[in-house]
């Protein structure tokens, strides 16, 4: 209740953005990995967010005839790999070239994951000022009390 | 003759209403890159200009239960949140708050004085 949810949605933004930057980091990073550990072109990977359902607080307080609450964040339902073709690149002294000496190289394009990654530390950053915003409501209702 | 009058259980309403806002906010700016998301908003005031209009000012009766915005303009991915939009209307709601907590806090006082406590 109240304004220690705000903070919880919070701070469930900034664990699903902060995941979104690992997982864009682990693309990047991936880049040229012609190799996963099945043999595979690495494949991108995407992070699928959906709205969090509220929790056993909120149905408790709705049961007991309670306000619902305002929202309960956001939830990372799962990390998929994206399904698109690697572009092929003219390489044959590759060991993991075919036998037209072409490698199938992972479907990571640097600019996508660059986009992504200011995306997400934009959100990070919105997520920071709304909690920041709360806290400091917060305090100025503990002022009330001095 | 309440100790706390209409006066003050408004101002304790609007905080609540305040509060509710808030964690609508949040939600939608945790929500920002969830496709499909609708943001969700608080028109407290209403909700408070509706209680005194009616001439009640009695705060558990309000209802500060966050509707969809429908009238927000929709992304490629359904998502109707704009990051500019929110951080605006928190920086405002946040601000309200303020005001409502320091006149709040202003009744209060002279209450004690009147009560003779400091």
């Amino acid at each position: 209740m109240g304004l220690f949810d705000a903070l919880g949605i919070s701070g469930s933004g900034l664990t699903a953005q902060r995941l979104r930057m690992d997982v864009t980091a682990e693309n990047l990073a991936n880049a040229n990995s012609t190799k996963d550990a099945n043999g595979q072109p690495y494949r991108r990977k995407e992070v699928v967010l959906q709205e969090a359902s509220s929790g056993f607080g909120a149905a408790l307080a709705n049961a007991q005839g309670g306000s619902s609450p305002a929202g309960a964040g956001v939830q990372v339902t799962g990390i998929v790999a994206d399904a698109t073709p690697g572009r092929q690149v003219f390489d044959p002294g590759n060991p993991d070239a075919n036998a037209q000496g072409y490698v199938t190289m992972p479907n990571v394009n640097p600019v996508t994951e660059m986009t992504d990654l200011i995306d997400a530390s934009r959100a990070y950053e919105a997520n920071v000022t709304a909690m920041q915003s709360a806290k400091q409501m917060f305090s100025k209702t503990l002022d009330l009390l001095r | 003759m309440d100790l706390f009058d209409p006066v003050q259980n408004a101002l304790t309403a609007a905080m609540q209403g305040s509060q509710v806002r808030q964690t609508a906010l949040a939600d939608n700016l945790a929500n920002v890159d969830t496709p499909g998301y609708v943001r969700k908003d608080v028109d407290f005031h209403d909700a408070l200009r509706a209680a005194m209009g009616s001439g009640s000012s009695d705060v558990s009766s309000m209802d500060f239960t966050p509707q969809a915005d429908t009238s927000a303009p929709v992304r490629a991915d359904g998502n109707t949140v704009d990051v500019d939009a929110e951080s605006s209307a928190m920086a405002q709601n946040a601000l309200e708050y303020d005001a409502l907590a320091r006149i709040s806090a202003a009744r209060i006082d002279i209450l004690k004085s009147a009560m003779g406590v400091s």
